[in-house]
């Protein structure tokens, strides 16, 4: 029973999902909703379950001293004290901080809210300077790495070189206005076609791989 | 230096750091050029009657907000502008604090009041699942609003368009990867027959060729498309003029910056040569 029942869920779930794009009716679309209602709580659940895994696996490594320990701390810190204060200030827990109201009366969430005074005062730049950080990456490797050592390499290199110039104004003032127009037929032909290539065989990859979970054959997220 | 790999890459960090600093510092600008798919996002929106009703999702989070955040800033102007009301949404956890903050700021501009010219429904987990259930049954996904916690049909808005996405007449995603522009095409594009826009990040671009102009039907790629956006957003809106003169300036950084990726590459292959040859 331990495989009977999980294949014939799925296979009854993956079924009822494929009529509803088939069918109009009212059952069908009712059933449709509600098993997507499903699935999203499912997704819920995983952030909660993920938030025991990293907690539980956290506080392991801070017992064990662990050479990571003060970063499992900062983060753990940082996970309850941010969640702790949100559902606080959501049930109103905290005496209120913001300050106006808009012409509805709503009361304005100004930044001096505390979960978004954090968000934009200390997640919002530590994730644009992580992200920043690329641009010196990138530019490192374009030195060390990018090599014409083959005809392939040679073909990339220049597709980005063109993309690259075809994508600023001062590329098109160097090549005569050459670049966006090379760059145009780069992206809306050679690009689109092999995207449009890959999207389709992915999706016929796709269909294939559900055809298989639907009629029972395909049973590797049993683990077998 | 006739090694490559013995090159200290500090200093080329150092180049990138000096290019982009004293070009920030001089607020030097530089124009976009004219975009077809970008004029098409604009030209899509402006033809939509007064009342129409648009979905506006933000699927992105602060990495993404340089390249994002000011087109989601103009299309919410751009919106308001026509007379469009919106429905918000996210994808993304990380989106809601900035969808509020920009909404909070750009709406009393336009005299617009909440619930009956713009909803707020906020973030819903499930990525694609999610987008699926919001063509499914909107009630369904959303019991109430972010904002104020009410039942969707104590919302005037909600109540006109219903329970499904027939009633919204465009799509906009703002979208940093996944899920984004392509999961929204899948899940809900081709299965309701939606007008899909969309803005993503330069990475991102090169996939949406492929759905212009059949499922997509325009979209603004990276700082470029950003800043052409503006630039035609801020013709007819003077609140954009600033963010569109922050965004030349952008522009002008990145073409610079983009002239020193491609001397390095073209130095580092001559060094390379040159050192094979002996």
């Amino acid at each position: 029973m331990k495989r009977e029942i999980p294949i014939l869920l799925t296979v009854l779930c993956g079924l009822a999902i494929t009529w509803s794009f088939f069918s109009q009716s009212d059952v069908s679309k009712a059933v449709n909703a509600e098993l997507l209602a499903w699935a999203v709580v499912f997704f819920s659940v995983a952030f909660l379950l993920g938030i025991g895994n990293l907690i539980r696996i956290s506080l392991k490594q801070i017992s064990s001293g662990h050479r990571d320990r003060p970063y499992k701390i900062v983060l753990l810190v940082v996970l309850l004290g941010y969640l702790g204060i949100g559902i606080a200030e959501i049930h109103g827990w905290l005496a209120p901080l913001a300050t106006g109201t808009d012409p509805t009366g709503q009361v304005i969430m100004s930044e001096n809210v505390r979960r978004d005074w954090i968000y934009y005062r200390i997640f919002q730049p530590l994730q644009a300077t992580m992200f920043s950080l690329l641009a010196f990456y990138i530019a490192s490797a374009a030195f060390r790495a990018f090599r014409a050592r083959s005809f392939e390499a040679v073909l990339l290199l220049m597709a980005g070189a063109i993309v690259m110039l075809g994508q600023v104004p001062l590329g098109d003032t160097l090549t005569f206005d050459m670049a966006s127009r090379w760059q145009d037929f780069l992206m809306k032909y050679i690009n689109a076609a092999g995207q449009r290539a890959i999207i389709m065989g992915a999706a016929f990859g796709t269909l294939a791989t559900g055809l298989r979970i639907v009629l029972g054959l395909e049973r590797s997220y049993l683990s077998e | 230096m006739a090694n490559v790999t013995d090159f200290d890459r500090r200093w080329i960090f150092l180049a990138m750091g000096v290019l982009v600093v004293g070009l920030y510092t001089t607020g030097a600008k530089s124009p976009a050029p004219q975009l077809e798919y970008v004029q098409a996002y604009y030209d899509v929106i402006e033809a939509l009657p007064d009342d129409s009703i648009v979905m506006l999702s933000a699927d992105f989070d602060p990495a993404s907000a340089a390249e994002l955040l000011p087109m989601y800033q103009a299309t919410i102007h751009h919106l308001l502008r026509k007379n469009i009301r919106v429905v918000n949404v996210a994808t993304w956890p990380a989106a809601p604090p900035y969808t509020r903050n920009e909404f909070n700021q750009i709406t009393p501009q336009y005299g617009k009041l909440y619930g009956t010219d713009w909803v707020e429904l906020g973030f819903l987990p499930g990525d694609d699942v999610a987008m699926a259930q919001m063509g499914a049954s909107l009630h369904s996904a959303f019991s109430t609003d972010s904002r104020e916690n009410k039942p969707l049909a104590e919302l005037p808005l909600m109540g006109e368009l219903g329970d499904s996405l027939q009633g919204i007449d465009l799509l906009i995603t703002l979208s940093a990867g996944y899920p984004g522009i392509l999961e929204w095409l899948a899940q809900v594009g081709g299965r309701y027959n939606m007008t899909i826009l969309t803005g993503t990040t330069a990475v991102q671009t090169s996939d949406l060729y492929a759905f212009y102009p059949s499922q997509l039907a325009g979209f603004i790629g990276g700082a470029t498309g950003a800043t052409r956006y503006l630039e035609l957003v801020s013709e007819q809106t003077e609140a954009m003029v600033h963010a569109r003169d922050v965004n030349q300036n952008r522009i002008m950084i990145q073409e610079w910056a983009h002239m020193l990726i491609l001397a390095l590459i073209v130095v580092g292959n001559v060094l390379y040569f040159a050192g094979r040859g002996k």
